[in-house]
């Protein structure tokens, strides 16, 4: 460990004098190595410190060093801070008791108070000497004299954007983003008009670019953002409005750029009033910017030193003028111009970031970088000319003719110029005066005169006539046989207002080979007529294309006809007139069908150029851009106002009619089931029929939408479709496809296609398609044939002709059903007790009892039907020992003619033989065919088979009856002669049933017996309960009513009325006995 | 002074515009009338930003040039009036009051059967008119 050296008494003496603190550090490798407390004392006594800027420095671990080094800056910091403190104060009392001699010295004092605030990071009193220096300084602006003028005001200007510098960043840093932008509109607006002398304008100009370029960049970089909870308009202290853009770097970017242009003008105009150039090359050498802001010295060599010599303001000039012509302002001025144009655009500002680019690339054609120019200069074009501001379009413009014509494209420089020509200017009022300060671009004030010089100028180019040879460099534009000019003018092409083709078809459609009218009309708006040589009309079928000569230019253009062998007519003038449509109507004629469109017209202006307009119909042609804002006359471009609004540049050429008869042979509707055969028949009237081919097409009538396209019917399955094409039978009885390789044959369920064979003049081919509804709804059928009607050349259309017929599909036989009990016979069935009465439950069948089902079938067509056979059909194999189902009677005769409306019934006898709560029945087949009358034997091998129409029986359920109540009686008596009639109660249970019975009195009968009683019926046999009964009246008669209730299930049994009557005879009948009986079977089977 | 008014379209293009200058600036004019379209969007598209009440038609101070100030106005319509002047103390209320009666002309204007809604005011009067109220612009706050 080493001790300082004791001070000296001159060092402390220097302390003293200047304030200087002192620090004692004691450094010390390891912590243990104590320094003794005296020695310590000792050592503060000698050095005269504070007890506190003694520290012990250790070195040892991090920790320790990091501490170490902690304590050592906090004390260096706050003994700093109490130094320029006192500093600041000792300065500060000059100030206040203005003992300075000069004012120069006061703001020299204000500065270092000021930084020396700045220094103890007290910002507010920084900032308030900053000011108060500013201030001095701008007093002492005129009044000084120290330097001679020019010199003087260059330092003035020096010192000041320190001090603004200095202020704007303090108020930047604290957040005060207001109070900066206010604090620099004041700079600016203190020091904009000191312009100085007028040979060094230059450098205020340059000073200005400074002093934006310096607060945008603050601005930049300044973490403070705009107030944005606070509403425009802002406003700074003394009341003045701030904008939006204000506090936008980028504007200050753009106006040192302006500034910065400014200045390279003024250095310019400097340089070349100054004639002495190598004097000004020579005076610079020595020059160099002085110790003090602002100055600038001579550097003079005096034997060894150095020595500074003030200059003179000549000098200066002089320097200042030299120094000026080292920069590239240019470059600067576009990369200004640059970070504008890109924060603007970041802003989506377009119109200002195209303003700045508009002076970027105005920058880049005053350095001769012509290509970058016309990029920038395009991009700004395009905004203009969307918007409609001709003025500036008309200098941009101007600009691009310029850079095209240096760059040696004459396509370009046509362009341009011929934009220029048609561009809506008319004021020729404004008389161009001598060239303000490069105000106006190369193409000088918009007006006409301007235009139609370009007009000439650029036609003399067009025609070959003459060249133009651009001044500066050696590029000549003219254009020569080997390169001609042609111009593509599109629907968007700026060069529409130059010149314009609408094309207007009369009519919408029309026949192949008949005249079809068209009018073609041409606009221009360029300021002198211009004389077209011929025009082409282009067609989208090549062989409708022709050339309109001029016939005051025939001779030239006839050379160039030739060629083409195209169509050539004549028209006697083909000079477009400023905003007068020129019309032309011609005819042509398509032999082919389809859409004849007009694609182009082309126009040629001498021998060497060519301009290639897109066609435009009328009807949906857009207004002029530019043009559409000027109040002009506007006319159609038709003749026919209504065609202006709706005509049309493409019309569509019908197919030729078709000389073929495409007969549907219909015949009413079709029946569901059946195979529906509709003959369909060609008959050739004028042409013949070659490759045909028949297409088919079944479509749902009530949607239109196909009943599954051909593409996606594999998935579908045949049950899902309700109506399917199944076939096509040839005439000729073939309906397998021909193996030959040219005959389609191709069937799907909605869809056929099938070719036809040559058919002969007046000949005639005819199929039969087959159709089976497998609902009932109405079809569209399309049917199209397609021909060639002649065999040679594949180029020839093919033909079409079309048929559709609607056809309905309808159920054919309506199947009805229902269930009976047998003849005066009731079985006892639980389940009919005991369900609610309106349960639509199913037919409950007693077991092992006959029941009776009645099977009807009605004709809802309107054609007469012939039945072939009606059967039960089991579906269920085990079905004949469930249920046996027979036919009743056998006599009744199939093959019977149902008309239209008419029922055909049929009887079946069930017993049932299963307990079970659903007992399938089967199911009803119905074989029917088309009563087909007098052609019966033509198509009888298809119809043979019949239709069979299935109509499901409901499910049974079967219960066990435990009393069946039966009624015997004779069908018929004779009145006064009695007779007995037999009630029959039979348990089918094995339990002892207890019945009780009522019996009704009745007018028509005399009765003996009981009225009511109760009775036990033994189990599995049955009670019999006779009356004698004694008719009182003849006719058909009602016989007393009995009732049977179980008491066991409380149920009571009664037979049906219609079955409890007797027929009474007045006297004994004479007739046979033996034709009663089947009397009574007819009543039973058709009065049910 | 006023330099120049300029009356704008709603598809941003110029209808009507007209320096007052014996300069030769038309197109900086020009230039600085475009720009301040900008400026008139912003203010359009974030109302609540601006904080320019709903029937305001009046735009304000929309933004410095070097040498120029523009105010702007925007009709129902959406037609906006820009003026650009060379004052630097403008009063708010002298503005306001310009463009009131330039509203009125150019209503009477438009309003002629034979002008065509959203082309180029071509009217004479029109602009004899324009010319007596900015010749008269500033002169009411000296009274």
């Amino acid at each position: 460990m080493t001790f300082p050296a004791t001070p000296r008494s001159g060092f402390r003496a220097v302390v003293r004098g200047r304030n200087i603190k002192l620090t004692v550090v004691v450094v010390q490798s390891f912590d243990k190595d104590e320094v003794s407390e005296d020695r310590m004392i000792a050592l503060r006594k000698r050095a005269e410190i504070d007890s506190k800027y003694l520290l012990t420095f250790v070195q040892k671990s991090s920790s320790d060093l990091k501490h170490s080094l902690n304590r050592l800056g906090s004390i260096v910091a706050e003994l700093a801070n109490t130094y320029y403190r006192d500093e600041g104060r000792r300065v500060k009392t000059c100030i206040e008791k203005k003992s300075f001699s000069s004012v120069d010295l006061n703001i020299r004092y204000c500065f270092k108070v000021a930084v020396y605030a700045e220094f103890r990071r007290d910002w507010g009193e920084a900032l308030r000497f900053y000011e108060d220096a500013y201030r001095a300084l701008r007093e002492i602006i005129g009044t000084s004299t120290r330097l001679p003028a020019i010199q003087r005001l260059v330092e003035i200007k020096s010192v000041a954007e320190q001090l603004h510098f200095k202020a704007s960043t303090i108020l930047l840093h604290g957040g005060k983003i207001i109070e900066a932008i206010a604090w620099f509109r004041q700079h600016h607006a203190a020091y904009k008009k000191l312009i100085g002398a007028p040979e060094v304008i230059f450098l205020h100009w340059e000073w200005m670019s400074r002093q934006f370029l310096v607060f945008a960049e603050l601005l930049e970089t300044s973490s403070a953002v705009i107030p944005s909870n606070t509403s425009l308009p802002l406003v700074t202290k003394d009341n003045k409005p701030l904008t939006e853009s204000e506090f936008n770097p980028a504007y200050y970017y753009q106006l040192a750029a302006h500034y910065l242009r400014e200045k390279k003008c003024c250095l310019e105009l400097a340089l070349s009033a100054s004639e002495a150039v190598a004097e000004i090359e020579s005076s610079a050498d020595s020059v160099i910017p002085s110790v003090y802001v602002g100055q600038f010295a001579r550097l003079l060599e005096q034997g060894d030193a150095l020595v500074m010599q003030n200059l003179t303001d000549a000098e200066y000039v002089l320097y200042a003028l030299a120094e000026g012509k080292r920069f590239q302002d240019s470059f600067e001025i576009i990369a200004l111009l640059k970070k504008s144009f890109e924060s603007y655009s970041n802003l989506k500002a377009q119109r200002m970031a195209s303003y700045c680019s508009c002076q970027m690339a105005r920058e880049y054609f005053s350095v001769g970088k012509f290509d970058n120019a016309k990029e920038l200069f395009d991009g700004v074009a395009s905004l203009y000319r969307k918007e409609g501001w001709t003025t500036l379009l008309w200098d941009v413009l101007g600009y691009l003719r310029e850079c095209s014509k240096r760059l040696g494209s004459v396509k370009d420089f046509i362009e341009y110029s011929l934009e220029m020509a048609a561009l809506p200017i008319s004021s020729g009022d404004e008389v161009q005066s001598p060239i303000h300060k490069g105000e106006y671009g190369p193409a000088g004030c918009a007006s006409l005169p301007q235009r139609e010089r370009i007009y000439s100028e650029v036609f003399g180019i067009m025609k070959g006539e003459s060249g133009l040879t651009s001044n500066e460099g050696n590029v000549t534009l003219n254009v020569t046989p080997e390169r001609p000019i042609r111009l593509e003018i599109d629907l968007v092409s700026p060069l529409r207002v130059a010149f314009l083709a609408s094309v207007a078809f009369h009519d919408q459609v029309a026949k192949p080979g008949a005249s079809i009218f068209f009018t073609l009309s041409l606009i221009s708006q360029l300021p002198q007529p211009v004389e077209i040589d011929q025009l082409e009309v282009k067609f989208n079928q090549s062989e409708c294309n022709f050339t309109i000569a001029s016939a005051q230019k025939a001779p030239i253009s006839a050379t160039s006809i030739g060629k083409t062998g195209a169509r050539v007519v004549t028209a006697p003038v083909l000079t477009v007139v400023t905003n007068k449509w020129l019309r032309l109507t011609y005819d042509v004629t398509s032999e082919l069908s389809g859409k004849l469109e007009c694609k182009s017209v082309i126009a040629r202006l001498g021998p060497l150029f060519t301009i290639c307009c897109q066609a435009e119909s009328p009807a949906s042609m857009n207004d002029l851009p530019l043009w559409k804002f000027e109040d002009h006359v506007e006319t159609f471009p038709t003749r026919d106002p209504a065609l202006a609004f709706s005509g049309q540049k493409f019309i569509q050429v019908d197919e030729p009619d078709p000389q073929v008869d495409l007969v549907l042979g219909a015949s009413g509707p079709a029946l569901v089931g059946e195979r529906f055969m509709l003959p369909v028949t060609i008959v050739s009237k004028g042409h013949e029929i070659h490759s045909g081919e028949l297409k088919i097409n079944l479509v749902d009538a009530r949607r239109g939408a196909a009943l599954g396209s051909p593409r996606e019917m594999e998935p579908i399955s045949t049950d899902s479709l309700h109506v399917e094409l199944l076939g096509v039978s040839r005439p000729d009885g073939d309906d397998e496809p021909q193996t030959g390789q040219d005959n389609i044959w191709k069937i799907q369920h909605s869809f056929g296609l099938l070719s036809v064979p040559f058919v002969n003049l007046g000949g005639s081919w005819s199929c039969k398609l087959e159709i089976k509804w497998h609902r009932p709804k109405p079809v569209m059928l399309y049917v199209s044939l397609g021909y060639l009607p002649t065999s040679n050349g594949s180029t020839i259309q093919k033909v079409h002709a079309h048929k559709s017929l609607q056809i309905e599909g309808k159920t054919a036989i309506m199947i009805g059903h229902r269930f009976m009990l047998p003849f005066r016979r009731n079985p006892l069935l639980l389940s009919k007790i005991k369900v609610a009465p309106n349960s639509n439950q199913s037919t409950t069948l007693a077991l092992n009892e006959t029941s009776i089902l009645i099977v009807s079938a009605k004709n809802c067509t309107e054609v007469p039907l012939r039945l072939v056979s009606m059967s039960i059909e089991m579906d269920e194999n085990d079905i004949g020992k469930s249920c046996t189902v027979r036919q009743r009677d056998e006599s009744q005769k199939d093959h019977a003619l149902l008309v239209p409306g008419e029922e055909f019934r049929k009887v079946f006898s069930v017993i049932p033989k299963i307990h079970s709560p659903n007992l399938a029945m089967g199911t009803v087949c119905f074989t029917w065919k088309r009563d087909s009358g007098l052609d019966k034997q033509s198509d009888s091998n298809i119809t043979e088979a019949g239709i069979i129409t299935r109509h499901k029986l409901p499910d049974v359920n079967v219960e066990m009856a435990p009393l069946v109540v039966s009624l015997e009686c004779p069908p018929h008596t004779i009145l006064g002669i009695p007779f007995t009639c037999y009630v029959k109660i039979q348990n089918q249970t094995e339990f002892l049933q207890e019945v009780k019975y009522l019996i009704a009195d009745s007018q028509s009968f005399l009765l003996s017996g009981s009225h009511n009683d109760m009775v036990s019926v033994l189990p599995k046999s049955e009670h019999i309960l006779g009356y004698k009964l004694v008719p009182l009246a003849s006719g058909s008669q009602q016989l007393p009513r009995i009732t049977v209730t179980a008491v066991r299930y409380s149920a009571e049994l009664s037979l049906p009325q219609a079955t409890s009557t007797v027929f009474v005879f007045p006297s004994e009948p004479h007739f046979k006995m033996g034709n009663l009986k089947e009397k009574v079977t007819e009543i039973v089977t058709t009065g049910a | 002074m006023i330099v120049c008014i300029a009356v704008v379209g709603h598809q941003n293009n110029p209808l009507y515009l007209q320096s007052f200058t014996e300069a030769d600036d038309a197109l900086k004019l020009h230039h600085i009338v475009h720009c301040s379209l900008d400026v008139i969007d912003e203010r359009v598209n974030n109302p609540k930003k601006t904080g320019s009440t709903l029937n305001e038609t009046y735009l304000g101070l929309l933004y410095p040039t070097e040498n120029y100030k523009v105010y702007g106005y925007l009709t129902n319509t959406k037609v906006k009036f820009i003026l650009v002047t060379t004052h630097l103390d403008v009063r708010d209320a002298d503005v306001r009051n310009f463009f009131r009666r330039f509203h009125s002309a150019y209503v009477d204007a438009v309003s002629n059967p034979f002008h065509v809604p959203g082309k180029k005011i071509t009217s004479q009067t029109f602009a004899e008119r324009v010319s007596t109220i900015v010749k008269s612009f500033g002169l009411s706050s000296a009274v």
